[in-house]
Protein backbone atom coordinates (compact mmCIF):
# COMPACT_ATOMS: atom_id res chain seq x y z
CA UNK A 1 0.00 0.00 0.00
CA UNK A 2 2.90 2.35 0.60
CA UNK A 3 4.54 2.34 -2.71
CA UNK A 4 0.37 3.06 -3.70
CA UNK A 5 0.64 6.04 -1.61
CA UNK A 6 4.17 7.66 -2.60
CA UNK A 7 3.55 6.84 -6.39
CA UNK A 8 3.50 10.20 -8.55
CA UNK A 9 0.19 10.19 -10.32
CA UNK A 10 1.54 13.38 -12.20
CA UNK A 11 4.60 11.30 -13.53
CA UNK A 12 3.64 10.26 -17.14
CA UNK A 13 5.77 7.19 -17.38
CA UNK A 14 4.18 5.43 -14.15
CA UNK A 15 1.42 3.64 -14.87
CA UNK A 16 -1.81 3.07 -12.58
CA UNK A 17 -2.35 0.08 -10.94
CA UNK A 18 -6.24 -0.70 -10.06
CA UNK A 19 -6.55 -1.48 -6.54
CA UNK A 20 -9.86 -3.04 -8.01
CA UNK A 21 -9.50 -5.05 -11.19
CA UNK A 22 -5.62 -4.77 -11.19
CA UNK A 23 -5.52 -3.45 -14.46
CA UNK A 24 -1.93 -2.04 -14.87
CA UNK A 25 -2.58 1.55 -16.94
CA UNK A 26 0.01 3.49 -18.68
CA UNK A 27 -0.50 6.75 -20.90
CA UNK A 28 -0.79 8.90 -17.15
CA UNK A 29 -0.84 10.99 -15.38
CA UNK A 30 -4.38 9.10 -14.20
CA UNK A 31 -6.57 9.75 -11.54
CA UNK A 32 -8.24 5.96 -11.77
CA UNK A 33 -8.48 3.27 -13.63
CA UNK A 34 -9.70 3.77 -16.98
CA UNK A 35 -11.73 -0.07 -17.19
CA UNK A 36 -13.45 0.25 -14.08
CA UNK A 37 -13.12 4.27 -12.60
CA UNK A 38 -12.13 2.98 -9.37
CA UNK A 39 -9.24 4.62 -7.59
CA UNK A 40 -6.92 5.13 -4.24
CA UNK A 41 -7.56 7.43 -1.88
CA UNK A 42 -4.56 10.01 -1.82
CA UNK A 43 -5.56 13.48 -2.73
CA UNK A 44 -7.21 14.91 0.30
CA UNK A 45 -6.82 16.68 3.68
CA UNK A 46 -6.64 13.08 5.45
CA UNK A 47 -5.29 10.19 2.52
CA UNK A 48 -6.00 6.71 3.96
CA UNK A 49 -4.48 4.93 1.02
CA UNK A 50 -7.90 2.92 0.75
CA UNK A 51 -9.74 1.81 -2.72
CA UNK A 52 -12.23 4.74 -3.58
CA UNK A 53 -14.89 3.14 -6.08
CA UNK A 54 -16.46 5.37 -8.36
CA UNK A 55 -19.61 6.90 -6.72
CA UNK A 56 -21.35 9.56 -9.58
CA UNK A 57 -20.81 11.62 -12.22
CA UNK A 58 -20.72 15.33 -11.82
CA UNK A 59 -20.81 18.62 -13.78
CA UNK A 60 -18.66 21.35 -12.73
CA UNK A 61 -19.19 23.64 -15.30
CA UNK A 62 -20.37 23.54 -18.85
CA UNK A 63 -17.89 20.22 -20.69
CA UNK A 64 -16.56 19.59 -17.40
CA UNK A 65 -16.77 16.10 -16.70
CA UNK A 66 -15.92 15.24 -13.06
CA UNK A 67 -15.75 11.43 -11.79
CA UNK A 68 -16.65 11.26 -7.91
CA UNK A 69 -14.99 8.92 -5.84
CA UNK A 70 -15.60 7.90 -2.57
CA UNK A 71 -13.21 6.08 -0.24
CA UNK A 72 -14.44 2.28 0.64
CA UNK A 73 -12.70 2.72 4.13
CA UNK A 74 -12.80 6.60 5.31
CA UNK A 75 -16.44 7.14 3.35
CA UNK A 76 -14.25 10.29 2.23
CA UNK A 77 -15.41 11.81 -1.25
CA UNK A 78 -13.22 13.75 -3.88
CA UNK A 79 -13.97 14.58 -7.42
CA UNK A 80 -11.33 14.28 -10.37
CA UNK A 81 -11.82 15.30 -14.27
CA UNK A 82 -12.89 12.31 -16.61
CA UNK A 83 -10.61 11.61 -19.25
CA UNK A 84 -11.29 10.76 -22.95
CA UNK A 85 -9.98 6.97 -22.76
CA UNK A 86 -11.90 6.32 -19.23
CA UNK A 87 -14.73 3.45 -20.69
CA UNK A 88 -17.52 5.47 -22.17
CA UNK A 89 -20.36 2.86 -21.04
CA UNK A 90 -19.02 2.76 -17.65
CA UNK A 91 -19.37 6.32 -17.39
CA UNK A 92 -22.64 6.86 -19.16
CA UNK A 93 -23.95 4.03 -16.57
CA UNK A 94 -22.84 5.78 -13.61
CA UNK A 95 -24.75 8.96 -14.99
CA UNK A 96 -27.91 7.40 -15.43
CA UNK A 97 -28.31 5.23 -13.10
CA UNK A 98 -30.13 8.33 -10.60
CA UNK A 99 -32.83 8.59 -13.55
CA UNK A 100 -32.88 4.55 -13.53
CA UNK A 101 -33.38 4.00 -10.23
CA UNK A 102 -35.58 6.80 -9.16
CA UNK A 103 -36.97 6.37 -5.25
CA UNK A 104 -40.07 7.20 -6.46
CA UNK A 105 -42.96 6.71 -9.78
CA UNK A 106 -41.67 9.06 -12.27
CA UNK A 107 -44.95 9.26 -13.21
CA UNK A 108 -45.81 10.95 -10.29
CA UNK A 109 -44.26 13.96 -11.33
CA UNK A 110 -47.30 14.23 -13.90
CA UNK A 111 -49.44 15.21 -10.96
CA UNK A 112 -47.37 18.23 -10.03
CA UNK B 1 -25.07 39.21 4.55
CA UNK B 2 -24.93 40.54 8.21
CA UNK B 3 -22.54 38.89 10.06
CA UNK B 4 -23.59 38.32 13.55
CA UNK B 5 -20.55 39.44 15.12
CA UNK B 6 -17.71 41.79 13.09
CA UNK B 7 -13.83 40.88 14.08
CA UNK B 8 -13.31 44.29 16.36
CA UNK B 9 -10.11 46.39 16.37
CA UNK B 10 -8.84 47.26 19.93
CA UNK B 11 -7.74 50.90 19.11
CA UNK B 12 -5.03 50.82 21.67
CA UNK B 13 -3.25 47.37 21.05
CA UNK B 14 -4.35 46.83 17.56
CA UNK B 15 -5.06 43.43 18.79
CA UNK B 16 -8.84 41.44 17.72
CA UNK B 17 -11.01 41.62 20.25
CA UNK B 18 -11.86 38.20 21.54
CA UNK B 19 -15.15 36.91 20.42
CA UNK B 20 -18.04 36.87 22.35
CA UNK B 21 -18.79 33.27 24.09
CA UNK B 22 -22.62 32.91 23.38
CA UNK B 23 -21.96 32.69 19.62
CA UNK B 24 -25.08 30.54 18.36
CA UNK B 25 -23.79 27.46 16.29
CA UNK B 26 -26.89 27.61 14.15
CA UNK B 27 -27.02 28.50 10.79
CA UNK B 28 -27.26 32.69 10.12
CA UNK B 29 -30.56 34.17 10.34
CA UNK B 30 -31.62 30.98 12.09
CA UNK B 31 -34.89 32.32 14.35
CA UNK B 32 -35.65 28.88 16.01
CA UNK B 33 -38.40 27.13 13.77
CA UNK B 34 -36.83 28.51 10.09
CA UNK B 35 -33.37 29.11 8.67
CA UNK B 36 -33.27 32.07 5.19
CA UNK B 37 -31.76 29.61 2.06
CA UNK B 38 -28.37 31.00 1.24
CA UNK B 39 -29.38 29.68 -2.76
CA UNK B 40 -32.88 31.12 -2.80
CA UNK B 41 -33.19 32.89 0.02
CA UNK B 42 -36.96 31.45 0.65
CA UNK B 43 -37.36 31.08 4.68
CA UNK B 44 -36.85 27.08 4.89
CA UNK B 45 -38.64 25.19 7.90
CA UNK B 46 -35.93 23.73 10.27
CA UNK B 47 -38.65 20.68 10.31
CA UNK B 48 -38.57 18.32 7.54
CA UNK B 49 -40.71 15.28 6.32
CA UNK B 50 -38.95 11.44 7.48
CA UNK B 51 -35.41 13.30 8.37
CA UNK B 52 -34.67 14.62 11.79
CA UNK B 53 -31.89 17.28 10.68
CA UNK B 54 -32.82 19.01 7.75
CA UNK B 55 -29.66 20.15 6.45
CA UNK B 56 -30.63 21.40 2.64
CA UNK B 57 -33.45 23.79 0.88
CA UNK B 58 -35.93 21.59 -0.13
CA UNK B 59 -36.58 23.90 -3.27
CA UNK B 60 -33.29 24.50 -4.44
CA UNK B 61 -31.24 22.16 -2.41
CA UNK B 62 -28.38 24.20 -0.92
CA UNK B 63 -26.79 23.31 1.81
CA UNK B 64 -24.31 25.17 4.39
CA UNK B 65 -20.73 23.65 5.12
CA UNK B 66 -21.37 23.45 9.11
CA UNK B 67 -20.91 19.83 10.01
CA UNK B 68 -17.69 18.04 9.89
CA UNK B 69 -16.81 14.42 9.68
CA UNK B 70 -19.74 13.65 11.04
CA UNK B 71 -23.47 14.53 10.07
CA UNK B 72 -24.83 17.07 12.57
CA UNK B 73 -22.18 17.70 14.39
CA UNK B 74 -21.34 21.18 13.37
CA UNK B 75 -17.70 21.03 13.66
CA UNK B 76 -16.89 22.90 10.60
CA UNK B 77 -15.90 26.54 10.58
CA UNK B 78 -16.31 27.22 6.64
CA UNK B 79 -19.84 27.86 6.85
CA UNK B 80 -20.12 28.90 2.94
CA UNK B 81 -23.04 27.70 0.91
CA UNK B 82 -22.92 24.24 -0.29
CA UNK B 83 -24.37 23.47 -3.70
CA UNK B 84 -26.17 20.50 -4.91
CA UNK B 85 -23.76 18.83 -7.53
CA UNK B 86 -25.36 15.60 -8.49
CA UNK B 87 -27.04 12.77 -7.87
CA UNK B 88 -25.90 8.68 -6.97
CA UNK B 89 -27.71 5.47 -5.70
CA UNK B 90 -26.64 4.24 -2.86
CA UNK B 91 -26.40 0.36 -2.73
CA UNK B 92 -29.55 -0.15 -1.24
CA UNK B 93 -31.85 2.18 -4.24
CA UNK B 94 -31.96 5.22 -2.25
CA UNK B 95 -30.42 8.67 -3.83
CA UNK B 96 -27.91 10.54 -2.44
CA UNK B 97 -27.68 13.70 -2.71
CA UNK B 98 -24.31 15.11 -3.36
CA UNK B 99 -23.32 18.83 -2.57
CA UNK B 100 -19.87 21.10 -2.91
CA UNK B 101 -18.58 23.66 -1.08
CA UNK B 102 -18.58 26.99 -3.14
CA UNK B 103 -15.78 28.16 -0.97
CA UNK B 104 -13.47 25.09 -0.12
CA UNK B 105 -14.72 22.51 -2.67
CA UNK B 106 -15.53 20.00 -0.10
CA UNK B 107 -17.68 17.35 -1.04
CA UNK B 108 -20.81 15.72 1.51
CA UNK B 109 -23.46 13.08 0.49
CA UNK B 110 -26.76 13.60 2.23
CA UNK B 111 -30.05 11.94 2.04
CA UNK B 112 -32.90 13.94 -0.04
CA UNK B 113 -35.63 14.69 2.57
CA UNK B 114 -39.02 13.67 2.31
CA UNK B 115 -40.15 17.02 0.80
CA UNK B 116 -37.52 17.98 -1.82
CA UNK B 117 -38.91 19.43 -4.65
CA UNK B 118 -39.14 16.53 -6.82
CA UNK B 119 -38.32 18.62 -10.22
CA UNK B 120 -35.36 20.11 -8.09
CA UNK B 121 -34.11 16.55 -7.75
CA UNK B 122 -35.01 15.21 -11.81
CA UNK B 123 -33.57 18.32 -13.02
CA UNK B 124 -29.87 17.78 -11.13
CA UNK B 125 -30.34 13.46 -12.14
CA UNK B 126 -30.28 15.05 -15.63
CA UNK B 127 -27.88 17.73 -15.71
CA UNK B 128 -24.54 14.85 -16.90
CA UNK B 129 -26.78 14.06 -19.65
CA UNK B 130 -27.50 17.70 -20.77
CA UNK B 131 -23.99 18.21 -21.07
CA UNK B 132 -22.10 18.13 -24.03
CA UNK B 133 -18.86 16.93 -21.62
CA UNK B 134 -18.67 13.63 -22.89
CA UNK B 135 -19.31 14.23 -26.28
CA UNK B 136 -16.45 16.79 -26.36
CA UNK B 137 -14.66 13.58 -24.48
CA UNK B 138 -15.24 11.31 -27.04
CA UNK B 139 -15.15 13.54 -30.03
CA UNK B 140 -19.07 12.62 -30.86
CA UNK B 141 -20.59 15.61 -31.13
CA UNK B 142 -24.48 15.86 -31.70
CA UNK B 143 -24.91 17.34 -35.49
CA UNK B 144 -21.70 16.14 -36.42
ZN1 LIG C 1 -9.83 -1.01 -12.42
ZN1 LIG D 1 -10.03 6.97 2.83
ZN1 LIG E 1 -33.14 27.40 -1.50
ZN1 LIG F 1 -16.40 24.84 2.84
Amino acid sequence: MSDHLTTDRTDPTTAFDCPSCGTSSAGGPRDHCPQCLHTRHRDSADPCGAPMAPLAVAVHGPGDWRLIHRCTACATLTSAPVRADDHQVALMALAVRPLAQPPFPLGLLGRI
Amino acid sequence: MPRRHRARQEPRTGRRAQRPKDVLHGPRGHRGDAFRCLGCRRDVPVRALGTAHRNHCPYCLTSRHVDGRAPGDRGEECRAPMDALTLAVRDDGEWLLIHRCRACGTLKANRPAGDDHPLALIRLALRPLADPGLAHLTGVVPGT
